[in-house]
C-alpha cells in the first residue's frame, strides 16, 4: 500500500498543504529557462532561437526577448547550451498581466 | 460627494462583506478549446486527494451557469468560438477568464483558418498560467492568485540566472 495512503488515512485526505507550504514534487517539476546574459552571444541567441519550437524567443538587437507565456519547457534551449541557459525551477508563473510574462534578457557575452 | 478616500473605504468594506457572503468558495467550469488533454488531466488531478481543491474552497462545475470562473485550455479552434463566447455570456456576473497552459496563451499554435491561436483573442482573459502543462501546483497557484489569496510572483521574476550552476562548460 503506497505510503501516502496510510498517511492521508491516518491524518485526513490532504497530503500537501501547498500552497500555505511548499510541496515536495515542485523539485522534479520541467520549468523554464533562466539565462545568464554574459555567457549569452548573438550567434548563440540566434541558435536557442533556432532550437526552440515555439515563439518563446526573439531577439530585439543586443536583448534576448523571453515570453515566458509561450515557452513549454522543452528544455532545448538549455541543452544546446547548458552553459548559458538552465532550468529555473520557478512554476508558479501566474499572472494578472500579460505584459509581466514577457522578459528583457541583456546579451553581454563577447561575440567570438 | 464622495472622496477617493471614503470610495477606497466603501469598496473595502464591500469586498468583505462579499468575501464573508460568499465563504470565499469559488465555482470553476472549465472549457477546452482544442487542447490535447493533457491540461485537463492536470486539472483534474486538482481534485485528487494529494491535491484536493476543495479544502481551498474551489469547485468544479458542469454549467456554465453556476460558474464563477472559467478555465479555458487550448488554442480557441474557429469552430470552437460561439460554444465559447455562449458559455461566457451565460456565466453570472462577476465573472473571471483563466487561460492556462502555453496553447491559450500563443505557445504553439500560429492564427490561422483553423485556430485563434490564443483564447485572449476571443474571451477577456484576466489571469494567465504557463505551463506545458501546468502543473497542478501552477493552477493552484494561478486559481489563489485569480482570487486575490496569493500574490503573483512574475513581475518581479527577471530569469536571469547568477552564479555558477553545473552545467557551467566554459
Amino acid at each position: 500500500m503506497p505510503l501516502w495512503f496510510a498517511r492521508g488515512l491516518r491524518r485526513g485526505v490532504v497530503t500537501t498543504r501547498y500552497p500555505a507550504r511548499p510541496d515536495a514534487s515542485a523539485a522534479s517539476l520541467p520549468t523554464p529557462p533562466s539565462f545568464r546574459p554574459e555567457k549569452l552571444t548573438r550567434d548563440l541567441v540566434d541558435l536557442m532561437i533556432a532550437v526552440c519550437p515555439g515563439p518563446a524567443l526573439r531577439r530585439a538587437d543586443d536583448a534576448l526577448i523571453f515570453d515566458v507565456g509561450t515557452c513549454t519547457a522543452c528544455g532545448r534551449c538549455a541543452r544546446a547550451a547548458p552553459y548559458a541557459a538552465t532550468p529555473s525551477g520557478e512554476f508558479e508563473l501566474a499572472a494578472t498581466n500579460r505584459a509581466a510574462l514577457v522578459k528583457t534578457i541583456p546579451i553581454l557575452g563577447e561575440q567570438r | 460627494m464622495i472622496t477617493g478616500q471614503d470610495e477606497a473605504e466603501a469598496a473595502r468594506q464591500l469586498r468583505e462583506k462579499i468575501a464573508a457572503q460568499f465563504g470565499r468558495s469559488l465555482h470553476i467550469r472549465t472549457l477546452d478549446t482544442g487542447s490535447c488533454a493533457v491540461c485537463e488531466q492536470e486539472i483534474r488531478l486538482l481534485s485528487a486527494p494529494h491535491y484536493d481543491l476543495h479544502r481551498l474552497g474551489f469547485f468544479f462545475t458542469p454549467a456554465p451557469r453556476h460558474a464563477d470562473l472559467l478555465l479555458v485550455t487550448g488554442p480557441m479552434v474557429r469552430a470552437f468560438e460561439v460554444a465559447a463566447r455562449k458559455a461566457y455570456e451565460a456565466m453570472p456576473g462577476p465573472k473571471m477568464v483563466v487561460a492556462t497552459g502555453a496553447c491559450a496563451l500563443g505557445g504553439v499554435y500560429r492564427p490561422d483558418p483553423f485556430v485563434h491561436g490564443q483564447v485572449g483573442a476571443v474571451l477577456p482573459v484576466d489571469v494567465w498560467i504557463p505551463g506545458c502543462p501546468p502543473s497542478p501546483l501552477a493552477l493552484l497557484h494561478g486559481l489563489s492568485v485569480a482570487v486575490g489569496r496569493l500574490a503573483e510572483k512574475t513581475p518581479g521574476l527577471t530569469l536571469i540566472a547568477d552564479g555558477q550552476s553545473p552545467g557551467d562548460g566554459t
